[in-house]
């Protein structure tokens, strides 16, 4: 798949990675009508187990861009560390090929991506009022946007169920013909 | 194959440990609409710091029902519906664009910053319910 062998990126990495930015950016840009329904999850997975080490360098560049496209408030802090950990985890994860696995997975980090997000406000809670005030800031936070995650988490889920086999497959023949 | 079995097993139950927990913190820490009479203050702080105050006794669940009872003191609000609630863009005829100037009207309830839309924020007895225009920084 790359080209790499002698250590340096090449040309075509440099082209793969910005073509899965692209996919996750346009993607997401797709289903921005369906609240909290979303492929980013999927993609970010799915390039993890296909691309290896590039995917360090395409998830600080939809990082980036999400922040020049939206600009960089709290939401943007919590990107920063919200993608790389389901990253790690799609890393750590990475010899199962099971599509309900994978959809356990991503079920799970859309579940609990309200909770990952209320993080900066327990800091800031804390920051201002004390270690008792940040929790209680982060875990009201949370507690509000429970109903959310349940269709984050169903969302991630069936789509990562569904498209697993499929992209899977593609991606399969993608490195099978070296490209 | 075994093995794979009872990953998938495992990441099942704890699916749906976690979604019933979820849940169950939903159910007794969720926003929670009270009936009957109530009697709240709407206020409203401008983009230039001046406080109108409106008091409304009222039997509404969620705050948009209130805040649509008091149209004949004179508040009124615009705002854009959607899937998450209205996205409130104009209280009192005054418009805050955050395209334009990163300008928004926020809602305390209580002065602590509210963590529901006006659709969703339940109405208590004695609450304060503030919009003010704000700036993103």
């Amino acid at each position: 798949m790359s080209n790499s062998t002698s250590g340096r990126i090449t040309i075509l990495d440099i082209a793969q990675i910005g073509l899965m930015v692209a996919v996750i950016e346009v993607s997401k840009a797709a289903l921005a009508f369906l609240p909290n329904i979303e492929l980013t999850s999927f993609w970010i997975i799915m390039f993890t187990l296909f691309f290896g080490w590039k995917i360090v360098a395409v998830v600080p560049v939809f990082i980036l861009i999400e922040g020049s496209i939206y600009g960089m408030n709290l939401w943007w802090i919590m990107y920063l560390y919200a993608w790389p950990l389901l990253v790690l985890i799609a890393w750590f994860l990475r010899k199962n090929d099971s599509a309900i696995f994978w959809a356990i997975v991503s079920g799970i980090f859309g579940l609990c991506f309200g909770a990952l997000c209320s993080i900066p406000y327990v800091v800031i809670g804390w920051s201002s009022g004390g270690f008792a005030n940040g929790i209680r800031a982060g875990f009201v936070w949370w507690i509000a946007g429970i109903p959310w995650d349940f269709i984050h988490c169903a969302g991630n889920f069936v789509l990562m169920l569904v498209l697993y086999r499929p992209v899977n497959g593609a991606m399969k023949k993608l490195k099978a013909s070296n490209v | 194959m075994k093995n794979n079995t009872k990953k998938i097993i495992i990441g099942l139950v704890c699916l749906v440990v976690l979604v019933a927990a979820f849940a169950v913190c939903w159910k007794v820490f969720g926003p929670k609409a009270t009936k009957g009479d109530k009697h709240i203050t709407v206020e409203v702080v401008n983009s230039e710091g001046a406080t109108t105050d409106y008091e409304l006794d009222t039997d509404a669940e969620f705050l948009r029902i209130a805040m649509d009872e008091l149209h004949d003191q004179g508040f009124s609000y615009d705002g854009t519906d959607s899937e998450y609630g209205i996205m409130i863009s104009a209280i009192n005829g005054e418009t805050a664009d955050y395209a334009t100037d990163g300008a928004y009207w926020a809602l305390y309830v209580n002065g602590e910053y509210g963590q529901y839309g006006c659709d969703s924020q339940p109405v208590t007895d004695g609450d304060t319910y503030t919009w003010t225009y704000e700036k993103a920084q």
